[in-house]
């Protein structure tokens, strides 16, 4: 891997993330695929149910359909050259699978690869 | 570059003569085997023994000879701790196991010295170069990713188990946690590796690792391991 800067490097972070954004904002999978490695795992727990799969992600957000008013803020962007760790916090999640306002926080694990950086991992924790 | 640290009765000394006072420095540390046995109250075999196969966390010191060893008090309480919650099939060996440490109150305490028990297997899986020691810290269906000199690997965690198995030991590892951080049923761990060595890390090796772990059958179980080797 070559070196580069900061932040091209967290740019290109965002941007991938911005595409997971999106398609929870609009409840359209199709907008974030493109952010997920082919590789790419899923986990967590949906009540007592543990989910896993990127298939169940996608399923479910088109399902849940849209969250307009979804506030998302990145706690941490950690970079360590080819690999980084973000966390982001997801407040006002609504939707049909959803309820109304409800609290997701996300652990995204990224690799970095020669079509950009894709998340390789997703594990989220559903606040009750 | 990290600081020299040599531990001194009256605190830490730093390169250069500078004392850092004891009151700052974050733990205390045992020097040798026989101070860590004797803090157990076992023999130095059995300390050994539990060092390799069930992830008792004992630290070489850099630039010396191999056996020259320590252990932070607070990770063999926390390893302790676990450890008498759920004695192996060792655990009949000399007495009934070791002395049980104080249950926690905290569920805070609780939940992270959980997390570094799962991660202490996986380092005694490293140090040992036996992938089948490190596979009961991996949730059934964990997989990895990174780069391995130039290419990338994502798939199965099968892959870490035979790769540590093909390296063969790595006695000198020295590992450090950077980051545990958990939120409630989900954790990311960022542990530093220095002193990778063997027959596929080569010698005097570093990996940044991160792991991404799930709190499964109220046990914490590593889902993914994602990983970069830093250049020589």
């Amino acid at each position: 891997m070559t070196k580069s800067e900061y932040l091209t490097e967290y740019d290109g972070i965002v941007t991938t993330m911005q595409m997971y954004i999106d398609g929870s904002k609009q409840g359209k999978s199709a907008l974030m695929r493109p952010a997920f490695h082919p590789e790419a795992s899923f986990f967590g727990y949906a009540g007592e149910q543990l989910a896993s799969g990127t298939q169940f992600l996608f399923d479910w957000i088109d399902k849940n359909g849209p969250a307009p008013k979804i506030e998302p803020r990145f706690v941490s962007v950690d970079i360590l050259d080819s690999i980084a760790v973000v966390r982001l916090e997801v407040a006002g999640w609504s939707g049909n699978l959803t309820g109304s306002d409800v609290r997701m926080s996300d652990l995204f694990t990224l690799l970095k690869t020669p079509s950009g950086w894709k998340i390789i991992q997703k594990a989220f924790h559903w606040h009750s | 570059m990290r600081p020299q640290l040599s531990t001194g009765s009256s605190g830490i000394v730093l390169r250069g003569g500078f004392v850092m006072p004891e009151r700052n420095t974050p733990q205390k540390a045992l020097e040798s085997w026989k101070q860590i046995a004797g803090y157990l109250d076992r023999s130095e075999r059995t300390v050994r023994r539990w060092e390799a196969t069930e992830g008792l966390p004992v630290h070489r010191r850099e630039h010396e000879k191999q056996d020259t060893v320590f252990a932070f008090k607070h990770e063999i309480e926390a390893w302790s701790r676990l450890r008498t919650k759920c004695p192996g099939p060792e655990a009949t060996d000399e007495t009934t196991g070791i002395p049980p440490a104080k249950p926690l109150a905290n569920t805070y305490l609780t939940e992270h010295d959980a997390i570094t028990r799962t991660m202490h297997l996986y380092i005694a899986g490293c140090r040992a170069g036996d992938g089948d020691l490190m596979r009961p810290a991996f949730h059934p269906s964990a997989t990895i990713s990174g780069y391995c000199q130039g290419n990338e690997y994502s798939g199965s965690v099968e892959h870490v188990f035979q790769w540590i198995t093909a390296n063969g030991p790595a006695p000198n590892i020295n590992p450090r946690f950077a980051r545990i951080e958990i939120i409630e049923t989900i954790a990311v761990v960022h542990l530093e590796v220095q002193r990778w060595s063997g027959k596929l890390a080569g010698a005097n090796a570093r990996a940044s690792d991160v792991f991404t772990m799930l709190k499964w059958n109220g046990d914490w179980k590593i889902t993914h391991k994602l990983f970069h080797w830093h250049d020589q």
